[in-house]
């Protein structure tokens, strides 16, 4: 069976991921990988995948099919609810922990900055002292992306700004705790799927049911997220909400 | 057999006096010591047991530190020597000016005795005392057989017991003691002159004052300026959240949202919709069943402070003054202790039943000892040296001054609220889905005080009692609607939250927390003010310009030095801590944990000497911002 690796890539990634690759993008990705004329079919499929999940889904995605997009009106707060089938992929551009005051979360990333967490009333220091800078290092971001309280983790419910891959955007929120959503946990960029989810003026109501975390990030979206957060939460604080 | 002459000597006269009590029976003979009216030496003869049967006994005392630790005398004024030279000065030991008489006096009778039995309270501290005793008493007859008797309160048998199975020092636990003495000298004398010398110029305000450092002092003032920090920069924000009313036979039910609130409006008003959309909410849970409150642990000291300041309205360095006093007189055991957890051997129901002649409390021992009794729980401290804080035997509130009798009072109700049964009570919870999101409402209803009603500082109130909801019932609620409210600012730190935070963060020990506080108060880093009036009054410290100069100064002197944490925080002194602890443990000898120690600080010192006009700037800022306002 001489195989069409386009073809195949295109149906493996749309039915195990319900993701629309593009053909354009498609066909440059299989360029750049044709040196090596012997990576087995599968193999090629993972690569085309963790491509797209670190990719702008505007570059990487078809927007043929209006059935995988959002309306261009999702924001409309007149429409009391209305259900999208789907499934649809988008991007996180944003992320915030509405159950946690603004406050409370700048506290703990000046914890982190100052190399402390809280246990209880007892006071930690998370930079280990005496070893080489680096292990140290590499410790620390160890905290941050598994949490503990350096705001890696996070209460929420979470409210997201979500893009599809005809750029339109929408808001939505975790009405019910959606595995893989966290500040920790969901990169600026991360993709994710929703199906058969309820729009409630506006609103993309999230819960485990409708919205599937494929992660991913966007990366230098990432890092300029995570470098301003602080720098706009004061903003948000200052700027009296 | 002739009799042998004994040495005996206790850590404060008030001990000594009532050892002295105890073991001649009521009869012996007091003698004034010459240079110092309040040490006597009471003469008596008791029978040890064991080897060493009847003796005729001298009963002395020293008064706490018979030496002090000092640098030789070429380093001793403040310009002698730059203030780093003092990580290395040579220093020596000295009885203090006001101690050679009672240094004396031990020297003069160890001459003719042929055993010390050192009485000195049995902690780190007392150990330590007890080799600067065997010091003396060595210096007078070298000789000198050396023995410890290990007691924990003053009870007539307990020190009959002590008396006749003495143990021997422990010079690791005394060593400890040394190798604290020795860091707290340099280390203190080293940043107190280098700070003073620097600062002192910068304002008039600082003329006439010395700007003391101490390894626990600091990191204590630290907790306090961050908690005034917090308080200052804090910026309160809005929420919103669902309230769902509910009316049933004739009562309101409010159910609580399980979200409790959300710092987004727009996304609980449109939960709020989706809660009116579905119109009947759903009965998910009813659970009925037993709940109890715990009656307390039994009392250690850091409790005693907290709780003590938290309902007495005394200072933690009053409440442990006026403690060891009732301990001096017998009254209750020692109160520095660690221990939460009763050893089986001691028999509470005789403790209890001295209670009983009390008006206040003396029925509720009856009750115990009429059936109620039960074993008090234990905590998982231990520090093998004390008992938890218990009363010793009754004593008539008359006897007690105003202070005693509340501290009395507490440590009696806290016993016999450990010898009783817990608090029950029936909880009933009814959680509903409304919509997508889920509400609940208790109830609470106290079935059984029992321990409540003599442990009256705890409160546990029945609440409102919920009607009959049945489990998958629908019905529609009465009202639903939004709320809106702002987040608040902490408050200023009480003294039971410090010395909650000190202990959590290995600052001091149980003995010395409530001196540490009471030094940043004297120093005045910090002040202490009244929030609300009368008997709701809370007492709050808040850092003096000074003291808030003082954190920010040395916390920029080491920013961005990722190794080195500044001394407002409590990490380097809990490290010293941890090499007490295993001096104590024998695991490391007391030069090596002196010269390590010294090490670390010694890089600090170096940083701060480098970065000094931060300190110095933090200083303008405060203290020339208060002259010009």
């Amino acid at each position: 069976m001489t195989s069409n690796p386009h073809q195949q890539i295109t149906t493996h990634l749309l039915t195990t991921k319900s993701l629309p690759v593009s053909p354009t993008w498609l066909t440059t990705f299989l360029a750049s990988t044709t040196t090596s004329r012997t990576i087995p079919l599968s193999a090629l499929t993972q690569t085309a995948l963790f491509r797209i999940l670190t990719s702008d889904i505007r570059d990487s995605l078809s927007t043929t099919n209006p059935s995988t997009l959002l309306p261009v009106d999702i924001f409309d707060p007149t429409i009391q609810e209305r259900r999208l089938n789907g499934p649809i992929p988008l991007q996180v551009l944003d992320i915030e922990d509405i159950g946690t005051s603004l406050w409370s979360q700048v506290e703990a990333i000046e914890r982190v900055e100052r190399g402390e967490a809280i246990r209880g009333r007892e006071i930690v220091r998370t930079v280990n002292v005496g070893e080489d800078s680096e292990a140290a290092a590499a410790e620390n971001n160890n905290n941050n992306a598994a949490g503990g309280d350096g705001g890696g983790d996070s209460n929420g419910p979470h409210r997201l700004i979500l893009q599809d891959a005809a750029g339109t955007r929408a808001v939505g929120v975790e009405f019910a705790r959606v595995n893989g959503i966290g500040l920790g946990k969901l990169a600026i960029g991360a993709k994710v799927v929703v199906r058969d989810v309820t729009v409630a003026r506006g609103l993309v109501v999230l819960t485990p049911e409708s919205c599937v975390v494929l992660g991913g990030k966007i990366e230098g979206l990432d890092v300029q997220w995570r470098e301003g957060r602080k720098e706009r939460l004061l903003g948000r604080i200052n700027g009296g909400m | 057999m002739t009799t042998q002459r004994v040495l005996c000597v206790a850590e404060k006269p008030a001990i000594a006096k009532a050892v002295a009590q105890h073991l001649s029976g009521g009869s012996f003979q007091t003698i004034a010591i010459r240079g110092n009216q309040y040490v006597k030496n009471y003469v008596f003869d008791f029978n040890f047991g064991g080897p060493w049967g009847t003796c005729s006994v001298t009963m002395t005392s020293v008064i706490g530190h018979l030496t002090g630790l000092d640098f030789e005398r070429q380093y001793r004024t403040w310009l002698s020597c730059p203030p780093s030279a003092l990580f290395e000065a040579p220093v020596h030991e000295s009885v203090a000016d006001d101690k050679v008489a009672i240094a004396k006096n031990i020297q003069e009778q160890a001459r003719r005795c042929k055993a010390l039995f050192i009485w000195t309270d049995c902690d780190r501290e007392g150990e330590h005392i007890g080799t600067e005793i065997r010091k003396q008493a060595k210096e007078g007859n070298a000789r000198i057989v050396i023995k410890r008797a290990r007691f924990s309160n003053t009870e007539k048998a307990h020190v009959l017991h002590a008396a006749r199975s003495l143990i021997e020092l422990d010079d690791l636990q005394a060593n400890a003691v040394a190798a604290r003495i020795e860091l707290d000298l340099r280390i203190g004398a080293a940043f107190t002159r280098l700070q003073t010398l620097q600062l002192k110029p910068l304002s008039a305000a600082l003329q006439d004052t010395i700007i003391s450092y101490g390894s626990c002092q600091f990191p204590t003032l630290g907790f306090v300026v961050d908690r005034y920090l917090r308080v200052k920069n804090f910026k309160p924000e809005t929420f919103w959240g669902i309230k769902v009313m509910h009316t049933r036979d004739d009562i309101k039910v409010n159910f609580l949202w399980k979200r409790v609130h959300l710092f987004d409006r727009a996304a609980v008003t449109v939960m709020l919709e989706r809660c009116l959309m579905a119109k009947k909410a759903k009965v998910t849970k009813v659970t009925q069943k037993p709940t109890s409150k715990w009656r307390p642990l039994p009392l250690t000291t850091v409790d005693l402070q907290m709780m003590g300041s938290r309902y007495l309205r005394m200072d933690s360095q009053t409440i442990m003054k006026v403690a060891e006093a009732l301990y001096t007189k017998g009254f209750i055991s020692y109160p520095r202790t660690e221990t939460d957890q009763f050893d089986k051997g001691i028999d509470l129901k005789k403790l209890v039943e001295k209670q009983l002649p009390d008006g206040n409390w003396g029925q509720y021992a009856r009750h115990l000892l009429d059936g109620a009794f039960k074993t008090p729980r234990s905590g998982r401290h231990n520090d093998q040296a004390h008992p938890p804080i218990h009363p010793i035997c009754w004593v008539a509130p008359t006897a007690l001054t105003a202070d005693e009798k509340k501290v009395y009072e507490f440590v009696v109700r806290r016993f016999l609220a450990c010898c009783s049964e817990d608090a029950k009570g029936q909880s009933t919870e009814v959680e509903i889905q409304y919509g997508d999101e889920f509400f609940h409402a208790k109830g609470l209803l106290v079935l059984e005080r029992n321990y409540l009603d003599v442990y009256v500082y705890d409160k546990w109130e029945s609440s409102q009692q919920l009607p009959n909801f049945q489990m998958g019932e629908m019905f529609e609620p009465t009202e639903a609607k939004i709320f809106d409210g702002k987040t608040t600012p902490p408050n200023y730190l009480t003294e039971p939250e410090l010395i909650g935070l000190m202990d959590a963060n290995g600052i001091g020990t149980d003995a010395t927390m409530a001196e540490h506080i009471a030094k940043i108060k004297e120093r005045q880093y910090v002040a202490v003010h009244s929030r609300g009036s009368g008997r709701n009054a809370v007492k709050e410290l808040i850092p003096t310009r000074l003291g808030i100069a003082l954190v920010e100064g040395y916390d920029n002197v080491f920013a961005g030095i990722p190794d080195s944490p500044s001394l407002s925080k409590p990490f380097l002194r809990k490290e010293m801590e941890l090499r007490m602890r295993e001096i104590c443990a024998g695991r490391r000898t007391r030069q090596q944990v002196v010269q390590e120690s010294l090490d670390m600080y010694r890089e600090v010192f170096v940083h701060t000497q480098r970065r000094i006009n931060r300190l110095k700037d933090a200083c303008r800022k405060y203290l020339n911002e208060q002259e010009t306002s």
